[in-house]
């Protein structure tokens, strides 16, 4: 067989070759052990209302605690001021990916301060 | 990526200047043949939808092609298999470093995601690069290649027969483009094309609407085209791995295309998720409506990439 020649760059490309690709089916493989197979399990998290100049805004981080994917997640806040209808925000989520957070707002032509908030998710598909 | 030495100089050890403009030919192909699925969401969908094992198994089936690719076809037939491999982690390693660099860019992969849903996307996306960096580090060069008489065009053709003899010895180990060999290569451009189309709506959206004629429609005209591009068209390199026999063989090695163009297609398929929960049926008319784009990749496979 023919002895290798291979030049500094070329081992430096090979090390760093092989280290990623060890280290990417190293972390797919224990990634694939350790998860488990529960459905999608969403947790929405309010913060703090802002006034904008057209409206309020009230920030939505929503997080998907589950092992798979959620695909189109509608989430719906309630505002309950005293008194009347409670007024409804609402975004969809294209793809919320297993551990995986994802930011939005949603919008109120009241202000939301001092009123009741609350947040659910309505639904969603499986990917 | 190739490491033909200058005929000459044997034991010479290639210059730093040439392997960076040789990784900067990979780099370039690689982008060059990857570029369709670097801007196609589903294939993002895919790296955080599959299941890390499914991912896993991807990157060990491309390296599996790469170290096939790089054994037949290219432009070091002389390599020995640890050169091979070794050629092969390196591809995939560049393969990693665009990916990362390409999604970021794109604004596909941030600081804010979860790792698996970094990872999956790189992963999926490195894949393909590797596959084109390959591609491309063999197509797109064959400069050193030129003292070797590879001018192009018919006098490179006229004078392969000859070369073999005449390097005789520099090229020693060259694989023989036994059945086998040209299948793989094949498989390769089977891959190489139709995981630009596999992982996109309309094939599921063709599928079901076609009726069966259709369907068979589709089967025909894709045996036709590997007919045409392996037996008829003058394609560069066509006359030089498929042998002019008679009818019986013309057919033989167009149904050999095409199994090999239906296997890549339904595995692309698979992998992308897309028999999950459809009909047998379904299934099928994927992998055949797949199968035209993987008949072409396999039919060019078997002439182009190996030049």
């Amino acid at each position: 067989m023919r002895k290798l020649q291979k030049n500094w760059v070329e081992w430096v490309v090979f090390a760093v070759g092989l280290a990623l690709l060890a280290s990417a089916l190293a972390y797919l493989v224990y990634d694939g052990a350790t998860m488990g197979s529960d459905p999608p399990s969403i947790e929405v998290r309010l913060g703090a209302p802002e006034p904008r100049a057209h409206n309020f805004i009230v920030p939505v981080a929503v997080t998907n605690h589950g092992d798979e994917t959620a695909e189109g997640v509608a989430v719906e806040v309630l505002m309950e001021s005293s008194g009347g209808e409670p007024a409804r925000g609402e975004l969809t989520i294209a793809f919320l990916p297993r551990r995986a957070t994802r930011e939005g707002f949603v919008t109120f032509q009241q202000d939301p301060r001092g009123a009741r908030l609350t947040a659910r998710v309505l639904g969603y598909e499986k990917p | 990526m190739s490491r033909r030495k200058p005929a000459k100089n044997e034991e010479a050890c290639r210059s730093v200047a040439e392997s960076v403009q040789e990784y900067g030919r990979g780099v370039a192909g690689g982008l060059m043949f990857s570029l369709p699925l670097l801007y196609t969401m589903e294939v993002w969908w895919a790296g955080f939808n599959a299941h890390p094992w499914r991912l896993a198994a991807y990157v060990a089936a491309t390296f599996v092609l790469l170290l096939g690719y790089n054994r037949f076809a290219g432009l070091h037939h002389d390599a020995g298999m640890t050169e091979v491999a070794i050629d092969s982690v390196e591809e995939m390693g560049l393969g990693f470093i665009i990916s990362v660099g390409a999604l970021y860019l794109l604004g596909r992969v941030t600081f804010e995601m979860s790792l698996n849903e970094i990872a999956g996307q790189v992963v999926i996306e490195a894949m393909t690069i590797a596959v084109g960096v390959s591609v491309g580090t063999a197509q797109l060069g064959g400069g050193e290649d030129s003292g070797e008489g590879e001018a192009g065009g018919a006098g490179a053709r006229a004078k392969r027969g000859g070369r073999a003899g005449k390097t005789g010895g520099a090229r020693r180990g060259e694989p023989e483009l036994h059945f086998g060999g040209q299948m793989l290569l094949a498989f390769c451009g089977a891959t190489l094309f139709a995981a630009n189309v596999a992982p996109t709506e309309e094939v599921v959206m063709i599928a079901v609407e076609s009726s069966w004629l259709r369907l068979v429609g589709l089967a025909l005209v894709s045996l036709l085209l590997g007919a045409l591009i392996l037996h008829y068209s003058e394609f560069t390199g066509a006359r030089e791995f498929v042998r002019d026999e008679g009818f019986a063989t013309v057919v033989a090695g167009s149904v050999a295309t095409y199994g090999v163009a239906l296997v890549a297609s339904g595995l692309i398929l698979w992998f992308f998720g897309r028999f999950d929960g459809v009909t047998l049926y379904t299934s099928l008319a994927q992998v055949i409506v797949l199968g035209v784009a993987a008949t072409l990749g396999a039919s060019a496979g078997r002439l182009l990439l190996q030049r």
